[in-house]
């Protein structure tokens, strides 16, 4: 129980309280937007509660690149633009949650753009039994083209997704939760005439199984860069509380050393010098 | 008393001939017997013994590792010195070291080097690492970059032996004597009338402050390259650069300029294979050679700073005074200079030409970005070996100034001196050496920009200390026998010196804050 770590989920739970009192519709699912409470502007948080409890957890900033067509100045070829597009605050999340699959879906601006994570949990069998870890197996983007923020004068406008293929990203043991400071970068392919669309994940935490409690993310596991970045920076002051020992264990040997030889060293004191002043 | 004795000593300190020396006493004797007639005269020819006595003593313990302070004793007499035989044994040699003059014999009783080791060491501080930038001067000055190369050589080369020049005054028989020790006693000497020691403490901070940024440097490039060679690696700059200390710690134990001059030499060899790498690399692709492309103009914008790369990168005036000082034969050292210089300036024209040539417009700021990969490791392995091996020779200048400006005051040291007893370092003066490291260790992990700052500073210290100081100095203690082009050759470098110091000084604070900008928008 973490709760250094999250301060502000103690006020979300009186929050969601109240949220569930003026709740009017008893859904299965309840879905919350606690966008307000991230640290950073970039990053959003989304929650799915299946049953009084949270199923899954995410949180993230991500950014998309799509790249789109418009008409040069002189009316005949076609220009790859590129549209950068972020997470907005209070978009609509949609959950599933499940015992081996799951899925997190978050659309804004009336369904013109949607943006899909889908969850699979494994298990596979090793040596010393089974080895239980999650992924997610599926990426899937929808955009519109039509809508004028961030598509300018684009040249056949219409909706198109943008899937992942045969992709395993975010692999984590089983009963963990994934967190990566370092950002990733994924791609997908739209329909748009096979055109790349990529997306760069930064500052993620994701739990989509096995939650334990409200709220509460369980044991993280690190990406490798994380670690690397980690190692990295332990790295120096390892080495400098190294350096320091070397430092005064050797001052200690040279001093030991002088005070031991200097009682054989006998120096004649001269006087014949006094003659010449 | 103890101040006329240290007097004696710093002029008895060098190898003068003993036989000038006998026959000024022979003349006075000679002059003092001839009016013999009165007890006064008698007075003073045996004074003048005594005085001779003393300093024939004190050179023989001095110069006791010497073969010519023995030989010269042993010489027969000019006539007229029959009242001063001495048998070939002086008094014996004393070993015992009490503090304030025996702070003066310690320092003179290291062994001397050879000019070959003072050559070394000279090498070592003017071909440094920012030979690596110069082929990126030659892409924006063309054929001026060149031309100053060779410039600055010449220019240098002058300033140094007018530096060491200020260290000899003639004595009353026309002969050169060293009466002055080191730069802080040459500014010290300038400033004398009104301000006694406010040239020596202006000197002290100004040496101080570019022989600490230097070993900074050292640091900080060895960690940079270690870093940019392994770059798959964990490992951050930090920690290559504390790895690099650990390696450099045994200079702490340095005690003369002999064992520097050891490191030096490595260096220099270190410094010849990296540029026999790189240009035979570049003579293999001789045939691409774009000779059309050295240019004539210059680029007005990126030019200034290739100046000062071409022109600090000469500087070696802060370690001639010791340098020439622990010689054994100074009169080498003006053919030591030439050499070296003459040395450098092939090299560095070389090297920068025949990169540019091979790269052209592809050039990059530091040479080694343009080599392939495998000899770039290789010629990365070298470059660190030599950031190693160029450490020793201004720490251990730093530290000598150091001890010389706060711990060896003689009778007003406030502080107790560093060497014990026999030379030996005391294991406080030890640590305050350690102390010394690690300051540089921290300066280089903690300081960021460190490049931009290093061209700040250098464009005053540097210049101050190479151009400015000594042709100053030169006028003002000299100015009775220079002859008018001499004058006017000091004139021209402090004109020189001064507008390279200022342009120098201009584009880096331009740099440092453009780069404090970008790093706060960052």
């Amino acid at each position: 129980m973490d709760l250094n770590r999250f301060k502000p989920m103690d006020s979300t739970r009186v929050l969601f309280c109240v949220f569930s009192i003026l709740a009017q519709i008893l859904a299965e699912q309840e879905v919350e937007n606690l966008s307000g409470l991230s640290t950073s502007p970039d990053k959003d948080i989304f929650v799915v509660r299946e049953n009084g409890t949270t199923c899954l957890m995410a949180e993230f900033a991500v950014r998309i690149v799509v790249p789109f067509d418009v008409l040069a100045l002189n009316g005949i070829d076609l220009i790859t633009e590129q549209a950068q597009i972020t997470l907005p605050r209070g978009a609509e999340i949609q959950g599933k949650c499940g015992s081996t699959e799951a899925e997190l879906q978050i659309s804004w601006i009336n369904d013109a753009y949607t943006f899909r994570l889908f969850f699979i949990k494994e298990a596979h069998n090793v040596s010393k039994g089974q080895d239980v870890f999650w992924k997610i197996n599926k990426i899937q983007f929808v955009y519109d083209t039509k809508e004028p923020s961030h598509f300018i004068n684009a040249v056949n406008p219409g909706k198109h997704t943008a899937s992942s293929h045969h992709l395993s990203a975010l692999v984590t043991p089983g009963g963990r939760s994934y967190e990566c400071q370092a950002q990733q970068t994924l791609s997908l392919i739209s329909s748009d005439h096979h055109k790349g669309v990529t997306i760069s994940m930064s500052e993620v935490r994701i739990q989509p199984f096995d939650i334990k409690s409200d709220f509460m993310f369980s044991e993280a596991y690190k990406c490798i860069t994380d670690q690397r970045e980690q190692l990295e920076e332990m790295l120096p002051l390892i080495l400098g509380i190294i350096l320091a020992l070397i430092i005064v264990i050797t001052l200690a040997v040279y001093h030991i050393h002088q005070k031991m030889t200097a009682n054989q060293v006998q120096l004649p004191r001269d006087r014949s010098q006094y003659k010449n002043m | 008393m103890a101040t006329l004795i240290r007097n004696k000593l710093s002029n008895a300190a060098t190898s003068v001939s003993n036989k000038s020396q006998a026959k000024v006493s022979g003349m006075f004797a000679r002059m003092g017997f001839q009016a013999a007639t009165d007890e006064e005269g008698l007075g003073f020819a045996a004074c003048d013994d005594l005085d001779y006595e003393h300093r024939q003593a004190v050179q023989m313990d001095i110069l006791k590792t010497d073969d010519v302070g023995v030989g010269a004793t042993g010489e027969p007499m000019a006539e007229g010195d029959s009242h001063y035989q001495r048998d070939g044994t002086g008094p014996p040699p004393s070993a015992s070291k009490d503090d304030g003059m025996c702070a003066e014999l310690a320092s003179q009783d290291r062994p001397k080097i050879t000019a070959w080791e003072a050559g070394w060491n000279v090498t070592n501080a003017i071909q440094g690492m920012f030979v690596l930038g110069l082929p990126y001067a030659i892409l924006h000055g063309g054929y001026l970059g060149l031309f100053l190369i060779i410039f600055a050589a010449v220019v240098c080369c002058y300033t140094g032996k007018i530096l060491i020049a200020c260290l000899y005054e003639e004595n009353e028989d026309g002969q050169l004597v060293r009466v002055r020790d080191s730069y802080v006693d040459i500014a010290n000497a300038c400033c004398s009338p009104r301000f006694p020691r406010l040239g020596g403490v202006i000197v002290n901070v100004a040496q101080l402050i570019e022989l600490v940024m230097t070993c900074i440097l050292y640091v900080v490039v060895s960690g940079n390259l270690m870093y940019n060679s392994f770059p798959t690696l964990p490992v951050s700059q930090k920690s290559w650069a504390i790895m690099a200390t650990a390696a450099l710690l045994p200079c702490a134990f340095l005690k003369n300029l002999k064992a520097v001059s050891k490191f030096s030499l490595l260096c220099t060899l270190a410094h010849f294979v990296i540029n026999i790498l790189v240009i035979a690399y570049c003579l293999s692709r001789a045939r691409d050679w774009a000779w059309d492309k050295v240019k004539f103009y210059i680029d007005v914008k990126k030019f200034p700073i290739s100046i000062g790369i071409i022109v600090f990168s000469y500087t070696s005036q802060i370690f001639l005074p010791s340098l020439e000082g622990n010689m054994q034969k100074p009169k080498e050292f003006h053919c030591m200079m030439n050499w070296t210089h003459i040395a450098a300036c092939i090299l560095k024209g070389l090297f920068a030409l025949v990169a540019y040539l091979t790269w052209a417009d592809a050039t990059k700021e530091v040479i080694t970005d343009n080599l392939p990969s495998t000899i770039r490791a290789v010629v990365n392995i070298f470059l660190v070996a030599k950031a190693l091996l160029s450490y020793p020779l201004p720490f251990f200048a730093a530290v000598e100034v150091f001890e010389k400006s706060i711990f060896q005051q003689g009778d007003r040291s406030i502080l107790p001196n560093c060497y014990g007893e026999g030379g030996r370092l005391k294991s406080w003066g030890l640590s305050l050496r350690c102390a010394l490291v690690v300051f540089t260790l921290l300066m280089a992990i903690y300081v960021p920009h460190f490049a931009l700052l290093m061209g700040l500073t250098g464009s005053l210290t540097g210049a101050g200390l190479c151009f400015l100081l000594p042709s100053l100095f030169h006028l003002k203690l000299l100015w009775r026998k220079l002859l008018w082009h001499h004058v006017f050759f000091d004139v021209a470098i402090f004109v020189i010196g001064g507008i390279c110091s200022i342009s120098g000084f201009i584009h880096s604070m331009e740099g440092l804050i453009e780069a404090y900008k970008y790093n706060i928008n960052d």
